[in-house]
């Protein structure tokens, strides 16, 4: 299922399947009366039973709830920090989005600090909204980034290397010891042991924007040869 | 399962185009030669270029804040000085041109920007212009109802419909037409003339435009295609440099 449409394109298939049960539409397409018509360029896919979407390369990021994505604070203005988040308006997030945060016990966070984040408020007439917790109140994975380097990406990047069945990172780790956080807007964190690994890490990932599945563990052996020979 | 657009159809009655008169210059690209933009195109049509980027959905300032959908915004800057009051009228027509096509009200309160950069002009720049912004909102995946395909014509000084002259064809020209379509039925979106003529002219220029606009449909979609079949947008800039070069020579295009 991999064809290219064009925004105005009706897609035939979606329509024919609506009359007999319900159809999921994801982004890129979107329903006019009974019509189906695409309204981003991309690849069209569909997942059975009934789902819909355009991949396409964007690459201005456009906040979505619930995506988890990486943040630089700018300012500190009274109880809630802005964050850029590299979309049309700056995330804000309130300081007691935090774990054990409470009105006496601020978390340590400066303007120019690397943040964490998922987003709990993105819809179009709000402002987006970020959390450095979970539903439980435990901080996980999200939080402050300390040290590393974050380098940004295409979007169309950022989600292929967090797709389940992609092997990069698998391979990559087989490689040298590193971390990484990956933000659905662009932006990838990861810090390894060197500037000469983490140079080399940077550059693996962003190769592997054009690489099928069955050529990553061939450039992450690549990698692997330079730095240790 | 994609229903392409409808075929060409011409209304030939009453007017004295044959099909095989159209003819449009040669259309080249060469997709994100602009790294820091969200979206860019190198866009010609014979020896008439265009570099046009777009920047978007971004931060607007407050004077142009619209709760109800995105403001956009069109900068078109000539090949040498400051733009003139022509350079801003082309520029307001491309703007609300590119608006009627975009879908601005899935982001309120946001900007869309579209620049376009005269590289050369041998005739039909604005045209060309309307083309390669359409291309740059494309790949900037800013989401739209359809794409647009401006035709540029010209009544010229023998009295005959001319379809995209170029710059020694349109020496002494009567009147020229810019004529826009949509890509769901061909309708007019934008039409901009200048010039005396006649309205049978108009009618004949408009209805050889539809049908070449067809022909700029089928590059979009050609392009497009190779651009998501081979992205291009790797961080190893000589390989991507390549892969550019790659896609342009098979872009050529005879018609």
């Amino acid at each position: 299922m991999t064809e290219i449409v064009l925004p105005g394109d009706r897609i035939c298939a979606a329509e024919e399947l609506a009359r007999s049960k319900k159809v999921i539409l994801g982004p890129g397409l979107r329903r006019e009366n009974e019509q189906v018509i695409a309204c981003k360029p991309g690849r069209l896919h569909h997942k059975e039973p009934n789902t819909y979407w355009v991949d396409n390369h964007q690459q201005r990021y456009v906040p979505v709830k619930g995506e988890a994505v990486i943040g630089v604070v700018t300012a500190k203005a009274g109880d809630i920090y802005r964050v850029d988040i590299g979309a049309h308006d700056q995330a804000s997030l309130s300081y007691l989005a935090f774990e054990s945060a409470t009105k006496k016990n601020r978390p340590d966070v400066n303007p120019g600090d690397i943040l964490y984040g998922r987003l709990i408020v993105a819809s179009r007439d709000l402002e987006p909204e970020l959390v450095c917790v979970n539903s439980s109140g435990k901080k996980g994975k999200l939080g402050v980034l300390m040290d590393g380097f974050v380098m940004n990406c295409s979007l169309n990047l950022a989600r292929l290397i967090l797709r389940e069945n992609c092997p990069l990172l698998r391979e990559l780790t087989k490689e040298m010891p590193f971390e990484i956080a990956v933000g659905l807007n662009g932006r990838i964190w990861i810090k390894a042991k060197s500037q000469r690994e983490t140079i080399a890490l940077g550059n693996a990932i962003l190769a592997a924007e054009n690489a099928s599945y069955e050529e990553m563990p061939k450039i992450c052996e690549n990698i692997g040869n330079i730095l240790f020979s | 399962m994609v229903t392409p657009p409808d075929s060409i159809t011409m209304d030939t009655q009453g007017s004295n185009v044959v099909l095989q008169d159209l003819k449009l210059r040669q259309i080249n690209c060469e997709l994100n030669p602009l790294t820091r933009s969200d979206g860019s195109a190198l866009f010609t049509q014979g020896g008439t270029c265009v570099l046009t980027s777009m920047l978007g959905p971004v931060e607007v300032k407050s004077q142009n804040l619209n709760i109800e959908k995105a403001h956009v915004e069109c900068i078109y800057r000539p090949k040498a000085g400051i733009p003139t009051i022509e350079d801003k009228l082309t520029e307001t027509v491309i703007r609300d041109t590119c608006e009627s096509a975009l879908l601005t009200m899935l982001h309120p309160r946001t900007a869309i920007f579209i620049q376009i950069q005269e590289l050369d002009d041998r005739c039909g720049i604005e045209a060309c212009a309307i083309n390669g912004a359409c291309l740059a909102l494309l790949i900037g995946g800013v989401p739209m109802k359809f794409t647009i395909a401006a035709v540029h014509c010209i009544v010229d000084k023998d009295d005959k419909v001319v379809l995209d002259p170029d710059h020694c064809e349109a020496i002494g020209k009567r009147a020229s037409f810019v004529f826009v379509f949509d890509s769901l039925d061909k309708n007019l979106v934008t039409v901009h003339t200048s010039g005396r003529f006649r309205m049978g002219q108009f009618n004949d220029a408009e209805c050889m435009s539809r049908a070449a606009s067809q022909i700029i449909f089928n590059f979009y979609r050609r392009i497009i295609s190779n651009f998501h079949n081979k992205s291009l947008l790797t961080a190893d800039s000589k390989a991507r440099n390549t892969e550019v070069e790659s896609v342009v020579k098979s872009e050529q295009m005879d018609i």
